[in-house]
């Protein structure tokens, strides 16, 4: 049955107060997403649901699509993601186009291509790691064997996701065979940790998916008596995250930029309650992961998909 | 004073030898340094552990002459290889517990637990040479003998994380906000609630449309009439049941708008705080009576 996430919160503010249940921002003013029509001088133009919009761009803005890029290889077509430069202006600060990633736990492999499984809730997943990058992937990625964990950043190429970078340096043990974490035995009013970010589209349509703006979390401690579910295999986080459920809003700083933005929980976490890492950009924060923002959350919100973390904050109502 | 010193260590040794075999062999679960080894050989080799944990405290107890020595050896030998494989899994895993007493030892191994493995090595060590065994040792056991291990147990105490672990299992309970609850226990907490009997006559059905959570409290909507109105019922039910009292919320269908808001009655009034838009004032007590004059 689907879930009333509006009744959810509305109930909540009733009850308990309107800080209980913040709504959540919709983080539009920070990032686009659309699908790329076409490149003119210094001007971006993307199908979103509102139509063809232009996104000015300057001679700073920079341009990814599997790598550096310049304005004129991306091409229409591509999934692209930008976001508005600092000063509130609509102008193209960083654009990624095709942007793809993969976590989870590893349940097959053969050759040059890798199966995991990115969570009970969502299809498997297939990483095509080519030759060139097979060295930088091996390096964080020694044990591409059923089990053990999995996360790279990749491009989108003819329906697959071809790796380009890993996204965290692998444990040298499976799943099964990671530590039992210590109970929190104290409240806490904030959690610090890492936040990723997943695509919820998987680069699908995304001039006219929904799920390509979706605005939100995927939350790696969601309430196994209500919305976790039958099949859900989640397992203790390292961080002392509070049991919440599909709705539930939060506050999320990004402790690097400063900007602050309340999220939904609009999906499960459970593939990143394996990992117990810690961010590699910027200063050294807490190991663990706070949850899995959507990719528009998650650019919107400062980050930067290809290092595909950052260190946040987090404070429940 | 030497002597003495070296004395007490068989049966400090022996005793933390035995309490680490109980912990392995009683514990099912994978801990500490058989992470170490593949998968499959991960219970048996914590049995392995155990069992040499338990035949040397022994040992320690009851051998004299060349067959304690060698006992002992054993001992420092096993503390020493301890001592290394801390720091391996130290390096694999910076989270990792030792598992050295089984589930008391959970906390990420730190330079404390490498120093007691180190300290436990060299106390077996020093016992090399001693002409009595550890139950002989307890037989002329003296007043130095009590103050020499009476300054052991405090070093091993600070040294020991397993303690604080220990403490706060016994007298706190994981916070609420993460502590697992079945939907069971909380949907009884519910229905003896004073709050959920005034409500029933408002209730539609006993099981609920929709259940959610948010950090300390579970929420249930039940669908109810209100006279001819439809109307939701959101009754919040606190994980942390002992002291905070249930809530319910009584809200308009069409319009979302909230129609009254009710504790349960709880023994101590002093708890209850009633929220903006109630009506009554201070009291809980008045805000369940307003309530009910307009229900009924």
């Amino acid at each position: 049955m689907p879930v009333d996430v509006e009744a959810r919160r509305r109930l909540t503010a009733a009850l308990l107060g309107a800080e209980a249940a913040l709504p959540p921002d919709q983080l539009t003013d920070r990032a686009a997403r659309g699908r790329l029509i076409g490149v003119s001088e210094q001007t971006l133009h993307l199908a979103t649901p509102a139509g063809e919009e232009s996104f000015p761009f300057t001679g700073t803005t920079s341009f990814w699509r599997g790598g550096d890029a310049a304005p004129n290889e991306l091409h229409p077509g591509d999934d692209v993601v930008l976001r508005y430069a600092a000063d509130g202006s609509r102008v193209a600060e960083q654009v990624w186009a095709q942007m793809a990633r993969v976590t989870g736990v590893i349940s097959s492999s053969h050759e040059e291509t890798v199966q995991v499984d990115i969570g009970h809730d969502r299809p498997s997943a297939t990483v095509v790691i080519p030759y060139r990058v097979s060295g930088r992937m091996r390096v964080r990625h020694p044990v591409l064997e059923p089990g053990y964990l999995f996360d790279a950043i990749g491009v989108w190429r003819d329906g697959e996701v071809h790796a380009v970078l890993p996204a965290t340096t692998q444990p040298p043990y499976s799943v099964r065979q990671a530590p039992r974490r210590p109970l929190a035995y104290e409240r806490r009013s904030q959690v610090s940790g890492m936040v990723s970010w997943y695509d919820p589209a998987l680069g699908h349509a995304t001039d006219v998916n929904p799920l390509a703006r979706l605005v939100g979390a995927a939350y790696p401690a969601l309430d196994s008596a209500s919305d976790c579910g039958d099949g859900c295999e989640r397992r203790q986080s390292c961080l002392p995250l509070p049991l919440m459920s599909l709705g539930t809003t939060f506050s999320l700083r990004n402790d690097y930029t400063g900007d602050t933005a309340v999220l939904p929980i609009v999906a499960c976490g459970a593939a990143s309650a394996h990992f117990c890492d810690r961010c590699a950009a910027g200063a050294p924060g807490e190991r663990g992961r706070l949850a899995q923002l959507t990719l528009l959350s998650f650019v919107g919100l400062g980050g930067t998909p290809t290092a595909g973390c950052f260190n946040a904050t987090m404070r429940v109502g | 004073m030497l002597d003495i010193l070296r004395e007490i260590q068989l049966p400090i040794v022996a005793l933390v030898l035995l309490l680490g075999a109980i912990a392995k062999l009683t514990d099912p679960a994978v801990r500490g340094l058989a992470n170490l080894l593949p998968p499959r050989l991960h219970r048996p080799s914590t049995l392995v552990h155990g069992g040499i944990e338990a035949v040397l405290a022994v040992a320690l107890l009851v051998l004299v002459g060349y067959p304690g020595d060698i006992a002992r050896a054993w001992a420092a030998l096993l503390f020493a290889g301890g001592v290394a494989a801390l720091f391996g899994l130290r390096r694999r895993d910076p989270e990792m517990g030792c598992g050295c007493f089984g589930g008391l030892s959970t906390a990420p191994i730190g330079w404390r637990t490498i120093t007691r493995a180190a300290l436990f090595a060299g106390a077996a060590a020093a016992a090399l040479g001693l002409e009595t065994s550890g139950l002989g040792v307890l037989g002329d056991f003296t007043t130095w003998h009590g103050a020499a291990v009476a300054i052991e147990v405090v070093l091993l105490a600070a040294l020991s994380p397993e303690l604080k672990e220990f403490a706060l299992s016994l007298y706190h309970r994981d916070s609420c906000d993460v502590r697992e609850v079945p939907l069971r226990r909380t949907l009884s907490r519910l229905w003896t609630s004073d709050v959920w009997h005034l409500n029933t006559a408002m209730v539609v059905g006993r099981e609920p449309v929709d259940v959610w959570r948010q950090g300390c409290w579970r929420f249930l909507r039940y669908p109810g009439r209100r006279g001819e109105r439809p109307v939701d019922i959101v009754f919040g039910v606190p994980i942390d049941g002992r002291h905070s009292v249930v809530r319910a919320a009584i809200t308009d269908v069409e319009t979302g708008a909230r129609l009254a808001i009710l504790g349960e009655v709880a023994a101590d009034i002093r708890r209850f705080r009633p929220r903006e838009g109630v009506g009554a004032g201070a009291a809980g007590v008045s805000t369940v009576r307003a309530y009910r004059s307009e229900s009924v």
